[in-house]
C-alpha cells in the first residue's frame, strides 16, 4: 500500500527536526516542493549555522594532507577510467540517493568480466600490515601483506568515486573527497553509516609473487 | 569522454562552473583562507538542506572540487565567487538526484546572492516572510512544528485538532509555503 502523502512528509519532517540526514525514498519526489520547504524551515529553526570545530578540523586535515594532485572529482575519476569499481559505483549514485540507507551489502569481491590475474610485485615488496596501492588493469586496489599471504580492498571509496590513500600514521585508508576512513579490511570507521569497501581478489604464488585479479 | 550519469527525470545535472583557475593570495595560507570562505558555503548549504550531516558532506564536496583550482594571487571576492558557483552546482546535483528536481526549478533558489557572513539572518528572515504570506492555520501549524519544535500530538492539542488532521494540514501548509514568493 503506497505511503500517504501526509505520512511521507511527516516522516521527513520528523527526521529533519531530530537533526537527521535527509533520507528520501523512491516516490518522495511527488512532494518535492513540500520537502524542500520543510528543509528550509528546519534550517530556520536553528538559525545561521557555523561548521563545528570537529568538522572544520577534519576539513583542514583533508585539504592539507592530500596533495592537490590526489583530489579527484567524480568526473575526473570517470574520465580517467580508474577502474571497474568506479564505474560500478558511479552507476549506482542515482539509485543510492533514492534509497533510505546506504547499501551495506555492497561489499563482495570485485569479479571483473574476463578477469586476469596480474602480477603486482614480489611478496618482499609489501610491508606487513601496510597498504600498498597497485593497479591490475582497470582495477586499483590496496594490497596488505598478512604473513605469507595477502588481502586486498578496492582503492575507490564506497561513497564517492575518489581514489583512497594510505595513511601510515593511522594505518587507515582515507578518502580525499570527504572525511571518512576505512580499515585495512575495508570497514568504515566513520560515525555515519557507510558501506564497506569492495574486496579485491589477491593471492601469492609459490614463486613468492603477489597477483591481483584485474582486467 | 564519459559524462555525468543521467538523472531520474532524464534531465542533465546542473552544469559545473568552468574549469578555470582562481588564485589564492598566499599559498601558505591557502587552507586557512579556503576554510574561512567555506564557513559561508556551509551556512549557505545548511540553510537549504536543514541538517548537519548533509551540509557537511556537501561542503566537503565543494571544497574538494574547488580547492585544486585555487592558486596564489587573486582577490578573495573571486575565491568566494568560485566557491559559491561550485556550491550551487553541488546543491543542484544533490536535489536533482534525490528528488528529480530539474535545473529550471532550482534556478531561482540557486541564483540567490552570495551571503556576506555566516551569521547572516537572511534564511530566518526569509522563512518569516514566507510564514507571513500564509493563512492563519497554515502559519500556526508551521510555527508550532518548526519554530517551537512541538510534536504532532502537541500541535494537535494546541490547535484542538487530531494528529491525523494536523499531518494533513502540515503537508498543505508546506505545499503552500513553497508557492509563496518571499521577495514579492
Amino acid at each position: 500500500m503506497p505511503e500517504r502523502p501526509e505520512n511521507r512528509v511527516e516522516r521527513i519532517v520528523s527526521g529533519l527536526l531530530r537533526g537527521r540526514r535527509l533520507k528520501l525514498r523512491a516516490g518522495d519526489a511527488e512532494e518535492k516542493e513540500a520537502i524542500t520547504a520543510a528543509a528550509r524551515f528546519a534550517a530556520a529553526r536553528v538559525g545561521p549555522q557555523r561548521m563545528s570545530p570537529a568538522f572544520r578540523r577534519r576539513l583542514a586535515q583533508t585539504l592539507e594532507s592530500a596533495p592537490r594532485g590526489q583530489f579527484m572529482t567524480r568526473r575526473a575519476a570517470l574520465v580517467a577510467g580508474i577502474g571497474v569499481a568506479a564505474g560500478a559505483l558511479a552507476g549506482g549514485v542515482v539509485g543510492r540517493a533514492l534509497e533510505p540507507a546506504p547499501q551495506l551489502s555492497r561489499t563482495g569481491p570485485i569479479n571483473p568480466r574476463k578477469g586476469v590475474w596480474t602480477d603486482v610485485g614480489s611478496l618482499a615488496d609489501f610491508d606487513e600490515g601496510q597498504g600498498k596501492l597497485v593497479r591490475a588493469g582497470g582495477v586499483s586496489a590496496f594490497v596488505f601483506r598478512r604473513g605469507e599471504g595477502v588481502s586486498a580492498v578496492s582503492a575507490i571509496c564506497s561513497h564517492l568515486p575518489c581514489e583512497l590513500w594510505w595513511d601510515h600514521d593511522q594505518s587507515l585508508l582515507g578518502c580525499p573527497c570527504h572525511p571518512v576512513w576505512f580499515t585495512s579490511e575495508g570497514k568504515p570507521t566513520s560515525t555515519y553509516s557507510m558501506p564497506s569497501l569492495n574486496r579485491v581478489r589477491a593471492r601469492t604464488t609459490t614463486a613468492g609473487r603477489v597477483e591481483v585479479l584485474g582486467t | 569522454m564519459t559524462s555525468d550519469p543521467p538523472l531520474p527525470d532524464g534531465s542533465a545535472a546542473p552544469s559545473e562552473p568552468e574549469a578555470e583557475v582562481v588564485e589564492l593570495p598566499s599559498a601558505t595560507r591557502a587552507t586557512d583562507i579556503a576554510l574561512d570562505e567555506l564557513e559561508l558555503v556551509y551556512a549557505f548549504i545548511y540553510a537549504r538542506v536543514g541538517n548537519r550531516a548533509d551540509a557537511e558532506d556537501l561542503t566537503q564536496q565543494v571544497a574538494l572540487k574547488a580547492f585544486p583550482r585555487l592558486r596564489e594571487g587573486a582577490p578573495p571576492s573571486a575565491i568566494r565567487g568560485y566557491l559559491f558557483a561550485t556550491a550551487r552546482s553541488v546543491l543542484g546535483a544533490f536535489w536533482s538526484t534525490r528528488l528529480g528536481l530539474s535545473t529550471a526549478e532550482l534556478h531561482e533558489d540557486l541564483a540567490l546572492a552570495v551571503p556576506q557572513g555566516p551569521t547572516s539572518d537572511e534564511p530566518v528572515e526569509r522563512a518569516g516572510r514566507i510564514l507571513a504570506g500564509l493563512s492563519d492555520n497554515y502559519r500556526r501549524v508551521l510555527e508550532l512544528r518548526f519554530l517551537h519544535g512541538y510534536s504532532l500530538k502537541e500541535v494537535a492539542a494546541e490547535m484542538r485538532s487530531t494528529v491525523g488532521a494536523v499531518k494533513v494540514m502540515q503537508l498543505r501548509a508546506l505545499r503552500a509555503a513553497a508557492k509563496v514568493d518571499p521577495d514579492a
